[in-house]
């Protein structure tokens, strides 16, 4: 579960304080597949970032129960100096994991062959976000927070993606952000719209459609 | 670092909630900077073919330097000691805390990534690169006192306890500066040009190559100022029997250490936000 009271979050760009994300209160309970959508620049990325605790908000509380991924994206996470397998080692480490069986897992899932030997800063963002995805779902979370990651490679590799989540249903669920209605509609049982720095939660990701159609 | 977060919790059965979630906390903290550790270790010393070889070479050719410059100036160190017990007793402890220094006061910016881990706390960053610093440099110490002691046919350590203790306060001095370099350079990055020119004078004032003892009257008074100093003339101290210097505090060491920590840690949380 994890639970956002009074969240506010700006950032001062060039003198300008643009408001992300004004008081935020949202409650994502515990085996409810979450998707999150919002246009560009909404502020989906800082909100799952604040969820995964990368980043703090400016006021507010986060409280978080039970295991919780890092946010998989494209981004962040992995230092580009270090090959994606010692990447992975180091990840396994801090979250107290067998070492040898998340890198295997992660390297057969990712399915990026020799560049997984390769230095980080040598990848495409496509190999970054399936290398991300890959550890990701090496290790037992009970709640992962997705990046659009989704979105990446071919329809195989989408495939294997729903297959994992449709397998941990029971124990883990899914927090998810994106502008694409597709994937969420895919991934999640409800769905919530972040706009103008407030979130709404719609029942159905139908009534949820219409209204960001409407946006 | 084998323990699983389940079996600690086991073993702290009577204690109250509390203190086991401290200890939990407290190991998840220690797998965090082990893994930093070993990252730290493959980026630094992976990459080359005889890797840790690498961190022998620039003391050893400074210390084989100074050597070469005692040699041809006929000047003996100070009370008998052996040129390169008296430099390495000199330089190591230096070398430790500028170190320290500047691995600590780079930890945050280099290894931002590291940070999108919520576990990962800026602190341990630190922590990880200060103790790969100050164990690689100790090996690089205590490997040299073996060739020279090897060499000279003679040991004349005193107390091997003070010795490490001189080592282990070079590192928590520059741990502790470089903590508040990290600080300001967050809210200031220019101030990181600045760093060099202001940590220069210590490599002629430290007593790497002098013993404070040969300088008189006033320049020495000035000269205790500089915490390294002290450090210096403590490790030489605890090595050479024959040497005893009246002039070290430790004490004086440790008030700067805790200074330099609490002026570190209180902009630390300051300056947390803007990372």
């Amino acid at each position: 579960m994890i639970e956002l009271r009074h969240i506010y979050k700006s950032y001062n760009v060039n003198g300008n304080i643009n408001h992300v994300l004004n008081d935020i209160n949202i409650t994502f309970p515990t085996g409810v597949n979450m998707g999150i959508l919002g246009l560009n620049g909404a502020g989906k990325s800082t909100m799952l970032r604040i969820m995964g605790g990368v980043e703090m908000p400016d006021e507010g509380r986060v409280i978080r129960q039970g295991r919780i991924s890092w946010p998989i994206g494209f981004s962040g996470g992995f230092a580009g100096i270090l090959s994606g397998e010692e990447n992975c080692r180091f990840v396994a480490r801090i979250y107290n994991e067998d070492v040898d069986r998340v890198v295997g897992f992660a390297q057969d899932f990712a399915e990026i062959g020799k560049h997984f030997f390769n230095p980080v800063n040598t990848y495409s963002s496509g190999m970054k976000a399936r290398l991300a995805f890959g550890l990701s779902m090496a290790i037992d979370f009970n709640v992962y927070l997705v990046d659009e990651v989704t979105a990446v490679g071919d329809n195989v590799f989408k495939k294997k993606c729903k297959r994992v989540f449709d397998d941990r249903r029971d124990h883990s669920s899914i927090i998810m952000v994106s502008h694409s209605m597709k994937t969420i509609e895919q991934y999640c049982d409800k769905c919530a719209i972040l706009t103008k720095g407030s979130i709404h939660i719609f029942d159905s990701i139908k009534e949820a459609e219409r209204i960001y159609k409407a946006l | 670092m084998g323990l699983r977060p389940g079996r600690i919790a086991e073993y702290n059965k009577p204690m109250n909630s509390a203190v086991r979630e401290l200890t939990k906390g407290f190991f998840a903290q220690l797998h965090v900077i082990h893994a930093l550790i070993l990252r730290e270790t493959r980026s630094r010393f992976g990459k080359y073919n005889l890797g840790y070889i690498w961190a022998f070479v620039s003391p050893l050719s400074t210390i084989a330097l100074f050597w070469g410059m005692f040699a041809i100036g006929k000047r003996a160190p100070h009370a008998g000691m052996d040129p390169i017990g008296f430099l390495s007793t000199g330089f190591l402890p230096y070398y430790i805390f500028t170190g320290c220094q500047a691995k600590a006061g780079a930890a945050v910016q280099s290894n931002k990534a590291l940070l999108y881990y919520p576990q990962v706390h800026p602190l341990d960053l630190v922590a990880a690169r200060a103790i790969l610093e100050t164990v690689t440099l100790t090996i690089v110490f205590f490997f040299l006192m073996l060739l020279n002691t090897i060499y000279t046919q003679h040991l004349p350590l005193e107390s091997s306890l003070q010795t490490l203790s001189g080592l282990g306060l070079a590192a928590l001095l520059g741990t502790s500066l470089g903590l508040v370099f990290c600080a300001i350079k967050i809210e200031f990055p220019t101030f990181d040009h600045l760093i060099g020119p202001l940590m220069r004078p210590l490599f002629w004032t430290s007593g790497l190559f002098f013993s404070v003892s040969e300088i008189p009257g006033w320049t020495r008074d000035l000269l205790l100022w500089n915490p390294v100093l002290h450090i210096v003339e403590f490790t030489r101290d605890g090595w050479f029997r024959n040497y005893d210097s009246p002039y070290h505090s430790y004490e004086y060491v440790l008030l700067w250490i805790l200074g330099l920590g609490f002026v570190g840690l209180f902009l630390e949380k300051l300056t947390r936000r803007k990372i």
